[in-house]
């Protein structure tokens, strides 16, 4: 690695002779290269021989019609090899989040978090990364449709221009429908507003299964406004997640899940760290994160809330204390008649004690499914609690017309069956599939006379449409977008369309007459008004450089309580939920609402929980299985309101009782996304008119096949066993213990008997820590690799064989009881171990260790005996069962990162530290003569909560090795010996005293 | 001068060759039998080669199945041969010249189908030749700390001295066919093989030292393969294979199983071609005891390797021996293989039993089933579950693995089958040598 030293074949190239010179110049000896003789007679017929043979060969290659010129001078922009990031932004359920993508040669490759945008600093989540398959995705719609028959953008633009939809639809556009996606895009509101300004009575309506409407909702009946919580979770010493998935499943889930891990990073014992009470019917990332989780139905975290509000009043109203914070007598009474279910008393009283003792530095927060009131007793909690200003601040919704009855899905569709819709423009999001069942959106679309979707894929929605528009990708479009705290980014095209298409924006300028407008020259109009007394060119160029506009994000606004409708709101707060048994629809970690259901990254992405991939099952507790008699597999039935699903069970321990969730987003169907047709079971069927995420009634039984017998299902899981059989694998103390006994840790790490001398080396010796306390098993970092190293997927089967190909797999343990166990999420990797148990059984040297302490595979020397998986105690090693790439479509091989080789079949291979990452920094190290400057692995870089740290234990000044000095490090396996260089900090948790262990958390 | 009508040495030979010369209908069936069974597993094969051997049920954690197993068993079974030809020769077991050309046989169709084994497990099979040894400009060698090319090499020596001293111990007897073959034809291809013997005198004596030599050098081989070949499990660390005692251990199975497959093959050979009065009750009886003998080796293999992982103290041997196995998803194969080798063997203390052709045959299938469990449960059960429960996986075959299996079992008899038809299959010129020794001991005893 050391270039201090010069090397020289012989003494010609040391003295630097004029000989020397001269052969260099020359490929080859003296004489070799010129014609022996003169030009004779027979020479001159054999060069004519082959001057005509070569002359038919040199026909066979045909210069492209076009002029093409030579690359004479590089353009600045461009280095062949080199890779270069673009800043732009994604936005999903409304909200954009920033980021840098990398792209080689024109083409992009990886995408990572901006550090400069609010949402990601740096981080970049499991749905962010796997869209640049999507990008790539052969099975997007390619080009606009009409009626039946291919068509073309003119004929669609012609059809949605006032001059053919104005007598459609009315001068006035009465007869107008347009159905978009909830966004905070400063763009699309222009270009609505333009489209109102045509059509002032045009209908227009967002929808999202997802959404927050609820939160939306209780903000206006508690402030009159659609105010929006932006939680600091870097001041908040407790924290109360009322079904609230805050780490993983929200639109600023990698900003909070990076905050939260702030303050539960934890340097030395003495150190403080936050505490996390979680009440949820499912076992969510956060709820496996928790301290203590309270697993109750979904239903019942109302009467919670409530109870929890009641107690914590009483406690700041009575006497000697500071008092409350100015909540009306009448209000007041009403709260303190809000009593625990009984059996919690004991955990909301410490609950609330807990809460209460640490004023304007907790954080109540509500799920997104939970009704309003649920989220008006988040905001009273919050108010009481003091927090409000401090851990949390109110602003103004970024959303489009946040709260406002065009956030309901039901009137369009009543006007839709109607007849009132004469024109139906659907943008994006995919309602005929993800719609409410009882709404019957496809029927009713079917008669609207002129409909027209817009979208990447011809899906659901698409087929129920009579004309269609392919939609760019993000990476392919200008736009813009704003993040959960307002702060606005632009969207820039890392690629020019790969099939055409237009973007909302294009599409909505057609509207009004513009069919030709492009998004670009429309952003840059926009955005040169918002940016007025500034120097626009410098402002855009920046924007676009860093990712963010600067000052953007919104000022805190101070709410003002409506104390009557917040009574009357809570008046109706039932003490009990019904007891039946209840349904609960969740947001998919991998798939979303569905969308990414054609993604094979995502719908490979083993579940953080479950770890099921490749679709959906009936999650009950084992309790509840016990009564209702079903194991994993058993395929059910699900009756609810009058709907029946039938999907397979599967038993997760810590479920609530009484409770079965179902992940939306499966049973894709009925359009081009081959992927995604029949993976799973299609949860929207489930779903009602009224939006409820949850809700009894629920009923299970057995699903039985035509010949009577009962059905089952194999479920791809990529893990199949729970317990961690008392081995010293992934290690967990509570932060009191690890006070009383700071080396619990220490007969897992340390020197092993050995006749060797240890030694790590010289120069660059790359080792990682991974942080246990903050992992919450989110799993970007398990995207980012996969990405990063070119990794493929197996399918179904191939799960189901035991043949995932994931280097980096997130490992999930449950410990105590199989009810309410606590969770442990373990990031599992090659561990580079020193003394590498796989090296020496490998008959042909195909893996090595390399001088800087990377256990090094080399593909092309591996034969493929499989001895070295066999013989590494991790198994972390994957092997090429079949030529998994060969199946890879032309389009999806452009994702592929140039800088790490495609493995063919037969060959082993696993994670390398991304070598190609390592490689890079020292080749430039090495140019400017420098140490080798920082390297980031791709699971680093993606990790919202920092729990994984890189770097050369050579390095006295690195992270690494002040992260390696902790006394809770240790190594998995320690006693092997194989002394790993990826190291592990156990997992703290901060239980509380009052309440018992062993209760889901300490 | 006892001697019947008809078994002088001329009618001898005529009887022991004749098999030879005229197949029966019987023949013909078992040839046909075989032969398909060997295109299934030429197709398996080639699918397998083809495609990738991710057709197999192979995954991670359990990286290595059939395929070893297979190779395991093969191997064993074709320890056998030589241990009758060398060992027996050399301790001067002199029944063992009614036995050996049969042993030896088999113990090359066995290593022919081992062979295969190693080569189709590798998921780039085309690189095998990369586990041995051979300058290359490249000058990258195999790795020796590997046993994988220790496991060729053992292998390969194996398969030619075995090969050397079943062809050396044939020269006479091809000889013989040479001189009675009906036809030309017949008769010059037996020439070619027969290396010009012409039974004089020095060439007796050069054959009977160079016939020495290859025992002396077998001999060592029957011990040193297996105990090769149980070093691909037991350098590992893995639980259930990390273990000293294999190499021992692995002989004695391998002997085991190889005499099993001796008798499975003898006794309908001995009812078939009326060789009662060659492969005598002395035989069978002999080698029942062998049986049980070698299977309180392994008796003495499996106390010890479980009362060593309890000992050890350590929780993943524990777990694999006394949690996995006995207890675990594979159990029923673990109490399968014990039953096959452990209480099967037991019924040889009696004689009756041992002297008894199917009792015999019947015990021999078991031991043999038996057996290749053993090598499922020390490979698979090990794999399935080790350190990290995380990456326990259930492991199950596919209708490939089964038709290689099946496959190489009709591939091992076709071979056997033609050669029965085409090589004299009983060492003829040792019997007679035998015999003519016994009698010229009998005259002399007569004489006086």
């Amino acid at each position: 690695m050391s270039n201090d030293r010069h090397w020289w074949r012989d003494l010609d190239e040391l003295l630097d002779t004029p000989d020397f010179r001269e052969a260099l110049g020359r490929e080859f000896p003296a004489g070799a290269a010129e014609l022996a003789d003169g030009m004779t007679r027979r020479s001159f017929v054999r060069l004519l021989g082959a001057s005509i043979a070569l002359a038919g060969v040199g026909g066979c290659f045909e210069r492209p019609r076009e002029r093409i010129l030579p690359y004479v001078s590089e353009p600045p922009e461009s280095t062949p090899g080199l890779a270069r990031h673009y800043a732009t932004s994604m936005t999903l359920g409304g909200y954009a989040t920033g980021l840098l993508v990398e792209s080689h040669a024109g083409r992009p490759t990886k995408i990572e978090g901006n550090p400069d945008h609010p949402a990601s600093l740096g981080a970049a989540g499991v749905y962010e990364q796997a869209s640049i398959l999507q990008l790539y995705d052969p099975e997007r719609a390619r080009a606009p449709r009409l009626g039946r028959g291919k068509s073309s953008w003119s004929d669609v633009g012609a059809l949605l221009s006032p001059a053919r939809l104005g007598p459609l639809v009315g001068a006035r556009g009465a007869g107008l429908g347009l159905l978009l996606e909830p966004s905070a895009s400063p763009l699309s509101s222009e270009m609505l507003g333009r489209v109102r300004e045509g059509y002032p009575e045009a209908g227009v309506h967002f929808y999202s299964p997802l959404g927050s409407r609820a939160s939306d909702r209780a903000a206006l009946t508690a402030f009159g406004r659609a105010l929006l919580p932006q939680y600091d979770f870097r001041s908040a010493d407790v924290v109360l997640s009322l079904d609230a998935d805050f780490l993983a499943g929200v639109p600023f889930s990698l900003r909070y899940a990076r905050d939260f891990a702030d303050r539960r990073r934890i340097a030395a014992p003495t150190d403080e760290m936050n505490r996390l009470y979680v009440i949820e019917p499912g076992l969510s990332v956060t709820g496996g994160t928790a301290d203590h989780r309270l697993r109750v139905r979904a239903g019942e975290v109302e009467s919670l809330a409530g109870a929890v509000l009641a107690e914590v009043t009483r406690r700041v109203n009575a006497p000697g204390t500071r008092g409350g914070q100015g909540i009306p007598g009448d209000v007041a009474s009403v709260i303190s008649g809000l009593e625990p279910p009984p059996g919690h008393r004991e955990w909301i009283t410490a609950l609330a004690r807990d809460l209460d003792a640490h004023p304007g530095r907790t954080i109540v927060i509500a799920g997104e499914r939970q009704p309003p009131r649920v989220h008006v007793l988040a905001h009273l909690l919050n108010a009481a609690l003091g927090n409000v200003g401090r851990t949390v601040r109110y602003i103004e919704s970024p959303l489009l017309e946040a709260g406002a009855p065009s956030h309901e899905l039901a009137p369009l569709v009543e006007a839709m069956r109607g007849g009132a819709v004469r024109a139906l423009l659907v943008l994006d999001g995919n309602p005929a599939y993800t719609a409410p069942a009882d709404l019957e959106f496809a029927a009713a679309l079917r008669r609207v006379p002129t409909s027209i979707y817009h979208g990447l894929y011809e899906n659901e929605t698409a087929r129920a449409c009579g004309a269609f528009v392919p939609s760019l990708h993000y990476l392919e479009s200008w736009a813009d977008g704003r993040a959960w705290d307002g702060t606005a980014s632009l969207v820039q095209p890392l690629v020019a369309p790969l099939y055409g298409g237009k973007t909302d924006a294009e599409l909505l300028a057609a509207l009004i007459g513009d069919s030709e407008a492009g998004a670009h020259e429309l952003l840059q109009e926009l955005w040169r008004g918002h940016m007025a007394g500034t120097d626009f060119a410098n402002a855009w160029d920046e924007a676009l450089q860093r990712g963010v506009i600067a000052g953007s994000a919104a000022s805190e606004t101070t709410p003002a309580w409506r104390w009557g409708a917040i009574g009357t709101e809570l008046a109706g707060t039932r003490a009990r939920a019904d007891t039946s048994l209840e349904l609960v629809l969740d947001q998919d970690p991998s798939v979303y609402d569905g969308r990414f259901a054609n993604n094979v990254w995502l719908q490979e992405l083993p579940d953080p929980v479950t770890k099921l991939t490749w679709g959906n099952a009936a999650l009950l507790s084992p309790a509840t299985a016990a009564r209702l008699q079903v194991a994993t597999g058993d395929v059910v039935e699900l009756a609810y309101h009058g709907r029946t699903l039938r999907v397979p069970a599967f038993l997760l321990p810590g479920h609530a009782v009484d409770s079965v969730s179902l992940r939306l987003g499966y049973g894709r169907g009925a359009g081009d996304e081959a992927v995604a047709d029949g993976v799973g079971a299609n949860a929207y069927r489930l779903l009602t008119g009224g939006m409820a995420h949850f809700g009894g009634g629920l009923a299970v039984s057995p699903a039985l096949g035509d010949d009577g017998a009962p059905l089952r299902e194999r479920l791809a899981t990529t893990q199949t066993h729970w317990r961690l059989e008392g081995r010293p694998v992934a290690l967990r103390a509570a932060l009191d213990d690890y006070r009383r006994n700071p080396a619990f840790a220490e007969p897992e790490r340390g020197r092993v008997l050995s006749l060797y001398e240890p030694g790590t080396g010289s120069g660059d010796q790359w080792a990682m820590v991974i942080d246990l306390a903050t992992c919450t098993g989110c799993s970007a970092c398990v995207v980012a690799c996969q990405a990063e190293n070119n990794i493929p997927v197996v399918g179904k089967e191939g799960v189901l064989d035991g043949r995932e190909m994931h280097w980096l797999r997130i490992d999930r343990y449950f410990e105590g009881s199989v009810e309410d166990p606590a969770v442990l999420m373990q990031p599992m990797l090659c561990q580079h171990c020193e003394k590498a148990p796989c090296e020496y059984v490998c008959p042909v040297s195909a893996t090595l260790h390399s001088p800087d302490g990377l256990n090094e595979m080399v593909y092309n020397r591996c034969i493929g005996t499989r001895f070295c998986s066999n013989n590494c105690p991790y198994k972390v090693r994957r092997f090429n069962w079949f030529d998994y790439n060969a199946e890879v479509a032309e389009t999806e091989r452009m994702a592929k990162n140039p800088d790490v080789t495609v493995r063919g079949r037969g060959v082993m291979e696993k994670c390398t530290f991304c070598v190609q990452r390592i490689r890079e920094a020292q080749i430039a190290a090495g140019i400017e003569g420098a140490a080798t400057g920082e390297v980031r692995t791709a699971c680093q870089q993606a990790c919202p909560a920092r729990a994984i740290t890189f770097g050369s234990l050579n390095d006295p000044e690195s992270e690494l090795v002040r992260r390696r000095a902790e006394p809770r490090r240790y190594a998995v396996l320690h006693e092997l010996g194989t002394v790993p260089r990826v190291q592990y900090l156990a997992a703290i948790t901060n239980p509380n005293p009052e309440l018992p262990r062993g209760d889901g958390g300490g | 001068m006892a001697t019947a009508v008809g078994s002088g040495p001329a009618q001898f030979t005529d009887r022991l060759l004749a098999p030879a010369w005229t197949p029966s209908r019987v023949w013909w069936v078992l040839f046909g039998v075989s032969g398909a069974g060997t295109l299934v597993l030429a197709g398996a094969v080639a699918y397998t080669v083809a495609t990738g051997i991710g057709v197999w049920g192979n995954n991670i954690p359990v990286a290595w199945a059939y395929a070893i197993i297979n190779f395991v068993w093969w191997i064993g079974i074709g320890h056998a041969g030589t241990f009758i030809s060398a060992f027996l020769l050399l301790f001067h077991q002199r029944w063992r010249s009614s036995i050996n050309r049969v042993a030896e046989a088999m113990t090359l169709f066995a290593l022919v189908n081992a062979g295969l084994f190693p080569l189709l497990h590798l998921g780039r099979p085309w690189f095998f030749y990369w586990l041995i040894p051979y300058p290359t400009r490249m000058g990258v060698w195999p790795q020796f700390k590997s046993a994988l090319p220790w496991d060729a090499a053992a292998v390969a020596t194996y398969f030619t001295v075995s090969l050397l001293f079943w062809y050396l111990g044939l020269v006479p007897d091809l000889a013989a066919a040479r001189d009675r073959a009906p036809g030309r034809t017949r008769r010059r291809i037996y020439g070619v093989f027969a290396l010009g013997w012409r039974g004089a005198g020095r060439q007796w004596h050069q054959y009977r030292v160079a016939y020495l030599v290859l025992a002396g050098l077998a001999a060592p081989l029957v011990i040193s393969v297996h105990s090769i070949v149980s070093l691909d499990f037991a350098i590992s660390q893995l639980p259930g294979w990390h273990s000293t005692i294999f190499p021992p251990y692995f002989v004695a199975g391998a002997i085991y199983s190889g005499f099993a497959m001796v008798l499975l093959l003898l006794i309908p050979l001995r009812r078939a071609f009326r060789l009662e009065d060659l492969i005598t009750e002395r035989h069978l009886d002999n080698m029942a005891k062998l049986l049980l003998a070698m299977a309180w080796m392994l008796i003495y293999s499996y106390v010890v390797e479980t009362f060593m992982a309890w000992y050890s103290g350590n929780a993943y041997e524990r777990y694999t021996y006394l949690v996995e196995r006995p207890l675990g998803p594979y159990a029923w194969i673990f109490w399968g293989m014990l039953t096959a080798n452990v209480v099967v063997p037991q019924l040889f203390w009696w004689r009756r039993l041992r002297v008894s052709p199917p009792v015999l045959f019947a015990a021999s299938l078991l031991i043999l089933a038996g057996m290749w469990t053993e090598r499922f449960i020390i490979i698979v059960t090990s794999l399935n579950r080790d350190f990290l429960p995380s990456s326990w996986h259930f492991y199950a075959p596919t209708w490939v693995d089964w038709s290689i299996l099946f496959g190489s079992v009709a591939f091992f008899f076709l071979l056997f089958f033609l050669f029965l038809r085409f090589v004299p299959m009983v060492a003829i010129s040792e019997l007679k040598q035998q015999r003519h020794e016994a009698s010229a001991a009998a005259a002399a005893v007569a004489a006086p």
